[in-house]
């Protein structure tokens, strides 16, 4: 209690002592000006958590003191104190920012407890703050890792997006988290208890779609042994993500439009209509706008999803995420294999980060997970991650065997850090003949 | 260091106050804050301290009157009163204090307030009693107490002060230790 700081702000001096002898019984630590002037003069150095201000008082009169300070920090609390008759004044003052107002006397319990709602209130918005700035701070959000501005804007448009009961269309290349992005807006929701239910429209054959999304009858056709639920009606009380929706049929397109329009479909078979309630979320990697031009997908089904969109930022435009993400990915595959890897060696990162990875994060991962399994060393360097093999290892066109023995080397050199004794025992030749083909080769070891 | 026994917390009765009640009151302050106590009526009346126009009695003007007035060996005054107090901020106080100054006040006044059927037995001098020993521990620099049950800690309502100890906590007693030694006097023995 000791640390909440009182201004009181009043002209009069026996008002001003009487409430500064109160509250300090109270044990504020409480200061006490005669004008606005000196108020606004005493702000300048000492920051306050409430403000007691009179609103009658020659000079700058309370209204303005408050006007003047809620531009400055518009968290701290200013209390207006009026007498009899000046209420409107008061209402005003709400009107313009301030938190209540006390009428002149009030009861002691009347300021005790707006004191202590004061500093709940305060409390309060310290902690959502806190909450915002660990959301904004956090590297992880759910399993989406990003410190960079375009990670802070999904989460921020996920915290917004995730409470309403929107259909949302998620964007981006493919590898750039948007399956987890669905997955955050889901956890993050008021469906979170509920189911959350994923459609691969990609990789379920088309024939087996209608079954999967409704469901079916038992007996609605040859294989149809037992009456099976659908994945819509699965997902009740949850969100069904459709992933890769772009590669979804022109005549699903109309089944799942009509669903998403009535919330009412039929199991194949079915007679019954089904209720379901759900919210959807889609996700594709390809230009839909372009495809509804070429007439591959439903304008009406297009607009239908896309009541709310954001793009997954590619991991080019964010590269600055890429150690965090190594590091993660690292952390991970170590635990998993189990291997005694300290890090990333400066020159792989340096790969690292001047590689484009059109794969995105999970061409990241995958490479991540490629150099702890072949790695050798304490620390992963540039020639157990794939692109840089690919790049510095690849077939030659020229497939002579001088070439192919060149290249093979160079791998093996490559792969077990130049140490010849091992490359040597590997290549099944003794080290003066390995050291004579790395002359004859020009092998240089990579910087 | 000033020997305690020098020393008195001088209990005034202001105009009709029962000898029972003074005597109760001094026996709990000997108590918990461990100096002798003398009654003694330092002023008769509270008249020059009445606000016409609300009919009640700026307990501040009294405090100043009672610390103008008060005996050398008084450490602290407390004034007992049966005048509805105010401070010009509030609509009326239970009591006020000099915090950490000579002189505080108590008013009985509105002590009988409160559901009747709720009332412990004896109510009337145990709220006074509590009244008493609270306002002199902001004499001696006490603050309210966030913990319920100790007799510095700030009621809302009449109900909390009767659930309200008339003892001070462990925090608040070792706050009066040292606010007892800052005033340069010695320890009692016993």
């Amino acid at each position: 209690m000791g640390s909440t700081k009182i201004l009181i702000v009043d002209d009069e001096h026996i008002m001003r002592e009487s409430l500064l002898g109160w509250l300090e019984r109270d044990g504020y630590a409480v200061d006490a000006v005669a004008s606005g002037e000196e108020a606004l003069d005493k702000l300048k150095n000492t920051q306050f958590d409430i403000l007691l201000v009179d609103i009658q008082m020659e000079g700058i009169n309370g209204l303005e003191v408050l006007r003047r300070v809620k531009e400055d920090d518009p968290d701290v609390a200013v209390v207006m104190i009026t007498a009899y008759g000046s209420i409107s004044t008061a209402i005003e003052a709400m009107k313009n920012g301030a938190y209540d107002y006390l009428l002149k006397p009030f009861d002691p319990n009347e300021l005790g407890v707006l004191i202590e709602k004061i500093l709940e209130h305060q409390a309060q918005i310290r902690e959502n703050l806190y909450l915002r700035d660990q959301y904004r701070e956090r590297t992880r959000f759910e399993s989406m890792i990003g410190q960079s501005k375009p990670m802070q804007v999904v989460f921020d448009l996920i915290c917004d997006v995730a409470p309403t009961d929107s259909t949302a269309l998620i964007t981006g290349e493919t590898g750039t988290g948007k399956g987890l992005a669905a997955k955050a807006l889901h956890t993050h929701s008021p469906r979170c208890d509920g189911p959350f239910v994923v459609v691969n429209c990609g990789a379920i054959p088309e024939h087996l779609m209608e079954s999967e999304l409704f469901g079916h009858q038992k007996g609605a056709f040859t294989d149809a042994k037992e009456t099976k639920k659908g994945r819509l009606e699965l997902a009740h009380g949850g969100t069904l993500f459709l992933d890769e929706i772009g590669e979804i049929s022109m005549r699903m397109q109309i089944d799942l439009l009509r669903v998403l329009e009535d919330r009412v479909f039929y199991r194949v078979g079915g007679t019954q209509p089904i209720e379901a309630d759900f919210r959807v979320i889609a996700a594709t990697n390809r230009d839909l706008e372009g495809a509804i031009e070429k007439g591959d997908f439903r304008k009406d089904f297009y607009y239908r999803l896309n009541v709310i969109s954001f793009q997954m930022p590619s991991l080019r435009e964010r590269k600055e995420d890429i150690p965090l993400l190594a590091e993660h990915f690292l952390h991970r595959f170590t635990r998993e294999t189990n291997k005694a890897i300290d890090g990333l060696s400066r020159e792989a990162m340096d790969e690292m980060m001047l590689y484009d990875w059109p794969g995105n994060v999970r061409e990241l991962e995958n490479a991540i997970e490629r150099a702890v399994v072949i790695g050798k060393d304490r620390k992963i360097q540039p020639l157990y991650l794939p692109f840089y093999c690919a790049r510095h290892f690849s077939v030659p066109s020229d497939d002579s065997l001088k070439e192919m023995e060149k290249s093979h080397i160079l791998r093996i050199l490559g792969e077990n850090s130049w140490n010849i004794a091992r490359s040597a025992r590997i290549l099944n030749i003794d080290r003066s003949t390995l050291y004579s083909k790395i002359k004859r080769h020009n092998l240089r070891k990579a910087d | 260091m000033i020997d305690r026994e020098e020393y008195r917390i001088v209990i005034s009765p202001i105009g009709d106050i029962e000898s029972a009640l003074s005597d109760s009151i001094s026996s709990e302050v000997i108590r918990i804050y461990g100096f002798r106590t003398e009654i003694l009526s330092l002023i008769e009346r509270v008249d020059f301290a009445l606000d016409p126009e609300r009919r009640q009695y700026f307990s501040t003007l009294i405090l100043e009157k009672l610390a103008a007035v008060a005996p050398s060996r008084a450490v602290k005054v407390l004034g007992i009163t049966t005048a509805d107090l105010f401070i010009p901020i509030l609509t009326h106080v239970y009591g006020e204090a000099q915090l950490g100054g000579k002189t505080c006040i108590i008013s009985t006044c509105r002590l009988d307030e409160g559901n009747p059927a709720s009332r412990p037995a004896d109510f009337f001098r145990r709220r006074a009693v509590k009244e008493a020993i609270h306002e002199l521990g902001h004499t001696f620099q006490l603050r309210h107490c966030p913990e319920r049950s100790c007799v510095m800690h700030y009621c809302r309502s009449i109900a909390d002060v009767d659930r309200k100890s008339d003892q001070l906590c462990r925090h608040c007693r070792v706050m009066l230790t040292d606010e007892i030694q800052r005033l340069g006097i010695k320890k009692n023995p016993g």
